[in-house]
């Protein structure tokens, strides 16, 4: 149960940063901010959608091993 | 505007946080340590801490330590973690100057956090994870939808708003989340019309100042004033007095109002939010409201649904008052599903407020041996009189007062036989028995 715990856990952070360089982005564009801080949001989205996917990874392993 | 500190020991996200409020014109620092965070409280004063619990030389909460002095206890903390189990802890430990939102945070949270004058904002989630909209609203149902997209259109403009719905819908809620949605600087000042004193509705509205009249022994800011920058909500407006309309007319017409006993008249510079429980054609007919007052308040009406009209969100609603009382008794009741099915089947006449006093009723009445919530009787004597005054007259026979309540109820739920013998109190076998018996006749 710690365990699964862990992983949800790990799983909230990369959310967390999805959703706020997400906000961010949303912001520079209504405001019409610089292209550069735009793409650098949106490329930290990619980045932790990664992370995320690792994260769905280790949760599969943890099912499967409980099984 | 705030001034910030954020620690949080993941870069992107801070990198992120700091360039989003700069961006909404606070001023923000970052710490990613125990140690950094201690070292910045030290150096500067703030005016709100965003906490993660986990970070590479310690917990968050050695931070708070830092905090407790009495020099630092105007800083508010906000807890941002990944376990919603935290919130308890942090509420027996800390009391209402610390709060936490659960990862993943939006923007509408930080908003209403940073713009909670009182310091004790409702974080924009509760522990049960039923989302609010806007920071406040609740509903995922498309005339929610459609109330939110209209709420953050107006929000950017300075337009006077008219909320128009039946009693317990939540108006004062919609009227909020337009003032902390638009950024307004001022204060978010709320009134009841129809609490005012016929004598003192001018004073409470304008101010007046010292030895404006007997009694006024010193001066008092009406909630004009109060307002500015900010909102001021009317709510009941067709309450106040039809003859004293027109100075609130004229203030709305020139921008400027002049409190009782002074010589000067002084700008306004807020957002009119007012509401009634009327709709626009009783504001018409009934002539509670003067017609050239309400194209000044009206520029931009907004309906907020009645509860019936989006029965889909009773179970979420049903969720979050039961989250808030069991987050408030320590208790971890529930509702079962046959339970929010008899919720979505009834009518709510008295909408929200009534749903939540429902809730807390069964609440009151359940215990830890059977924790599930039970709504034995559901019904608003209000609603009763209004039947009575349309359906019930002497010299009907009960059998027809009885086919009649059947058919209505029937159509109601859409034919639904056995919705519609549940609400009757009936077996399903006794509803076709009946409507076998009228089908004969």
């Amino acid at each position: 149960m710690e365990e699964l715990n862990k992983i949800i856990h790990d799983l909230r952070n990369p959310l967390n940063n999805i959703s706020i360089n997400a906000e961010l982005a949303k912001l520079l564009v209504e405001q019409g901010g610089e292209k550069q801080r735009i793409i650098a949001a949106i490329e930290q989205i990619m980045l932790q959608c990664v992370s995320c996917s690792s994260g769905i990874d280790d949760l599969k392993s943890y099912i499967k091993n409980k099984s | 505007m705030a001034n910030v500190l954020l620690v949080d020991d993941d870069a992107g996200f801070l990198a992120a946080t700091s360039d989003l409020l700069g961006l909404l014109g606070h001023s923000v620092s970052t710490a990613a340590s125990v140690e950094a965070a201690r070292q910045a409280v030290e150096d500067k004063e703030f005016d709100r801490v965003f906490l993660d619990l986990m970070l590479p030389d310690g917990s968050g909460l050695q931070v708070l330590d830092s905090l407790a002095s009495d020099h630092k206890k105007q800083t508010k903390v906000t807890i941002i973690t990944g376990h919603p189990s935290v919130k308890n802890l942090v509420k027996s430990l800390y009391g209402p100057r610390v709060n936490y939102l659960i990862k993943p945070i939006s923007l509408d949270q930080l908003r209403v956090l940073l713009d909670d004058k009182s310091g004790v904002a409702e974080v924009a989630q509760d522990v049960s994870g039923v989302h609010k909209h806007l920071g406040f609203l609740i509903g995922e149902s498309q005339v929610m939808k459609n109330l939110y997209s209209m709420i953050t259109r107006v929000s950017k403009t300075s337009a006077n708003v008219m909320l128009l719905g039946e009693s317990g819908v939540g108006k004062e809620v919609v009227a909020n989340a337009i003032h902390h949605a638009s950024l307004a600087n001022g204060e978010f000042v709320a009134t009841n019309c129809g609490a005012f004193s016929r004598e003192l509705i001018t004073s409470e509205l304008f101010g007046h100042e010292k030895g404006a009249f007997t009694g006024a022994v010193a001066r008092k800011s009406g909630v004009f004033e109060q307002a500015e920058n900010g909102t001021l909500f009317l709510d009941e407006i067709t309450e106040m007095p039809i003859d004293l309309q027109p100075n609130l007319l004229r203030v709305l017409e020139t921008n400027k109002f002049t409190s009782l006993g002074a010589t000067k008249s002084v700008d306004i510079n807020c957002r009119v939010i007012s509401a009634t429980n009327r709709s626009e054609l009783q504001l018409m007919s009934e002539g509670c409201l003067r017609e050239d007052l309400y194209f000044r308040l009206a520029v931009f009406p907004i309906t907020v649904p009645s509860l019936r009209e989006r029965r889909e969100d009773i179970p979420l609603m049903a969720k979050h008052f039961l989250g808030e009382l069991n987050d408030e008794h320590g208790t971890t009741f529930n509702i079962v599903d046959e339970e929010i099915e008899k919720l979505k089947g009834y009518d709510w006449p008295g909408n929200v407020r009534e749903l939540r006093h429902t809730i807390h009723r069964a609440f009151i009445m359940t215990d830890t041996e059977s924790p599930s919530l039970i709504f034995t009787k559901l019904g608003s004597p209000f609603k009763n009189n209004v039947q009575q005054k349309g359906v019930l007259r002497a010299g009907r026979t009960i059998e027809d007062v009885e086919r009649e309540l059947i058919e209505v109820t029937l159509d109601q739920y859409d034919g639904d036989k056995k919705m519609a013998a549940s609400i009757l109190g009936i077996s399903l076998k006794t509803l076709y028995n009946r409507i076998n018996d009228y089908e004969e006749k």
